[in-house]
């Protein structure tokens, strides 16, 4: 068994993976770059090495400087978390390389999943639905018609360089065809110098849902159900759940299974997620493998009532697992929402600084992910993402509810997070229905920003108050000191009012 | 007692007196507006605000001086700034423009600098790059307001920048 984890990781997942070694009596190492001294992982972990300056190609990004504080800890296992180093297939080897055991699944299943060509090819192989159309560039019109025929309007072209949009056209049918690829092709030759381009089906309406898999070292792998994430902003996902609203038992076992099928070929071992795209009429497409622990992992670990950190530490440890597919059952529902530092009302930019004050929401079904705390300031240097609320209940209409709860107790003064905005998301008629797809922020996002006026006075003038009370107080014991301290020392006195006050 | 400011808050200005002080209680005047509160602060800037017994949570987070707060309601950010004699003095002598005027372009938060397209001396219309600044992971590019000359360049590539920090003068 495993009894020292060096986690090669910061933040809250590095936080999130001590606590489970904590409850295993697994000792904890944590590393560590120049930023984040006080961060909250060194303080949690047992002991700490400091690997570079901060940015993170320097420390979190240096694999041989991890791999020699592990060495020097004493540690037996790495753990990667999520991001930085966990999905580099040379690390998992050079991990193994130095007689350590790396947290996570084989280098070839890291490098066959993180290669999108053949990732898909794989999927195909294990007989997994893929988005329909060309793996190779198109040549001409003759061409791009037969595929369509093949997969059905609409179709999207899209530019083999490309990337942002450009040189993307979407085909609603033949008679759009000829002019639309020109099109493509002129705007992929200004873009990208290259005008090739492929085909692929265009998906409607498109649903993001995934599937956490757990896969021993002895040929056991079981699917532990999905979770829904199209809530997006830019790729970024923002609000996850557990169940789908979407998906039906007869869709669950049908998309668990192909995950399954997937991770058996390429012998995957430890905890990964299979992504998919599901369109509006329950057609399901194989996006892509991630071979690591989400972001999103507590949701799942709420409604099927395992630690996966925990899993993942026993599968690497040899053990076999403990459940069968037919133990595996989602109980209630659970909603995360991810609270960045970021200001919603400009254009979502990142917010780094001190945090002043912190309120975080406790009571039944609620849980927090996080790192910071009062005093501590977000350093530039990394992610926006400050923590993770996690909530559960008995139905979906409970969680969201009790969502709604944990936003408004929550609170975080010194940086703008994105709170409110979760807030609204929360109550987005829409988003109660269950009714939506990886276009809801940008579908919604007028009334998920308000407009910055604001007519009510009421609130306006409390906040007038506040501020008065505030300068107005203060004004007050700077006097008091002034008259005590008048007959003494005029400098002393002068610098003091000075330094409080410019009068 | 009888103490009144000037107020700004959302670039409007409003004048505030306070009426009567007793205890927590507190009776005042917003812009002819008669308000009876019953106020209590916490530390942290934590204020709770009882108005016709109805609750209100409040967060007062210091600006950049001492006479400049964002105060934060459930749902809604608000700049305020006190105005007196000292702001309106510096107001007569322009010199609160030259600290915020826009010929001054300056980092909204915290950062890296990551590239500066343009030299001293070089002309500019408004819209273009001036400065690019990277935070948690996003880049950000700052344009100029204007047609100018740039004047100054306060920063090099590089620099860790904090929030409100001069970066580019245009003149």
């Amino acid at each position: 068994m495993i009894k020292k984890i060096l986690i090669s990781n910061r933040g809250e997942i590095a936080v999130r993976i001590m606590r489970t070694c904590r409850e295993m009596d697994i000792k904890s190492v944590a590393v560590f770059s120049d930023a984040d001294r006080s961060s909250l992982h060194v303080r949690y972990a047992g002991e700490a090495f400091h690997i570079g300056a901060s940015p993170s190609s320097e420390s979190y990004l240096a694999m041989d400087k991890i791999i020699n504080a592990a060495k020097k800890s004493g540690a037996d296992a790495v753990h990667p978390g999520y991001g930085f180093l966990s999905e580099s297939a040379e690390f998992a080897k050079k991990v193994r390389q130095a007689g350590l055991i790396f947290i996570g699944p084989s280098s070839h299943a890291i490098s066959t999943m993180g290669d999108k060509i053949i990732a898909r090819q794989t999927a195909i192989k294990s007989g997994v639905p893929v988005v329909p159309g060309t793996t190779s560039p198109v040549i001409s019109e003759n061409d791009v018609i037969k595929v369509a025929s093949e997969i059905g309007y609409p179709i999207i072209i899209k530019a083999s360089a490309g990337g942002g949009g450009k040189g993307m056209r979407l085909v609603k049918n033949i008679e759009e065809l000829a002019e639309s690829l020109r099109m493509a092709k002129s705007e992929a030759m200004a873009a990208f110098g290259d005008d090739s381009v492929y085909v692929e089906k265009y998906i409607e309406s498109p649903h993001h849902i995934e599937f956490q898999l757990l896969a021993d070292q002895h040929g056991n792998i079981i699917h532990l159900c999905e979770r829904e994430c199209s809530i997006q902003r830019r790729h970024q996902k923002v609000v996850e759940e557990s169940p789908s609203p979407i998906i039906s038992s007869k869709m669950r076992d049908e998309m668990g299974k192909a995950a399954v099928a997937l991770a058996k070929s390429v012998d995957y071992e430890g905890a990964g997620t299979v992504e998919f795209l599901v369109d509006n009429k329950g057609n399901y497409f194989f996006l892509e493998m991630n071979t690591r622990l989400q972001v999103e992992h507590p949701i799942t670990e709420r409604v099927i009532g395992l630690d996966l950190v925990k899993e993942q530490i026993k599968i690497a440890s040899g053990q076999k697992l403990a459940h069968k597919q037919e133990d595996i059952r989602q109980s209630g529902h659970a909603i995360e929402c991810r609270v960045y530092a970021e200001d919603t009302e400009n254009n979502f930019m990142p917010d780094a600084g001190k945090i002043k004050h912190i309120t975080e929401p406790l009571g039944f079904g609620v849980r927090t992910d996080g790192y910071v705390y009062e005093g501590y300031e977000i350093p530039i240097y990394y992610d926006p993402m400050i923590s993770k609320l996690i909530v559960w209940g008995r139905t979906r209409i409970d969680a969201i509810n009790r969502m709604k709860r944990a936003l408004y107790e929550y609170k975080i003064t010194g940086v703008k997070t994105t709170i409110p905005f979760l807030e609204r998301i929360m109550n987005e008629p829409d988003f109660v229905k269950g009714n939506y797809d990886t276009h809801f922020i940008q579908d919604n996002i007028d009334s998920l920003l308000p407009k910055s006026t604001d007519d009510n006075q009421l609130r306006q003038d409390i906040a007038t108050i506040t501020a008065f009370y505030h300068y107005y107080k203060r004004l007050e014991r700077i006097k008091k000191i002034s008259i005590v301290e008048k007959s003494h020392d005029y400098w002393r006195n002068y610098g003091r009012r000075k330094n409080s006050v410019r009068i | 007692m009888g103490q009144d400011f000037e107020i700004k808050i959302n670039n409007k200005l409003q004048s505030v007196q306070l009426l009567k002080e007793d205890g927590n209680i507190l009776q005042l005047n917003v812009d002819g507006r008669k308000y009876e509160v019953d106020l209590i602060s916490f530390e942290n800037g934590i204020f709770s605000i009882l108005h016709k017994n109805k609750s209100y949570n409040v967060e007062l987070v210091e600006g950049e001086t001492n006479k400049k707060f964002v105060v934060n309601t459930l749902y809604k950010s608000y700049d305020i700034e006190i105005i007196d004699a000292e702001s309106r003095y510096l107001a007569s002598r322009n010199l609160s423009k030259e600290l915020t005027g826009n010929n001054i372009i300056s980092s909204p938060m915290p950062g890296r600098i990551v590239r500066i397209p343009v030299v001293e001396k070089q002309e500019v219309v408004a819209g273009q790059t001036v400065v690019v600044v990277s935070a948690m992971k996003m880049e950000s590019e700052y344009k100029s307001p204007k047609k100018g000359i740039i004047q100054h360049i306060h920063v090099k590539e590089g620099d860790v920048v904090t929030g409100h920090q001069p970066l580019v003068t245009i003149e």
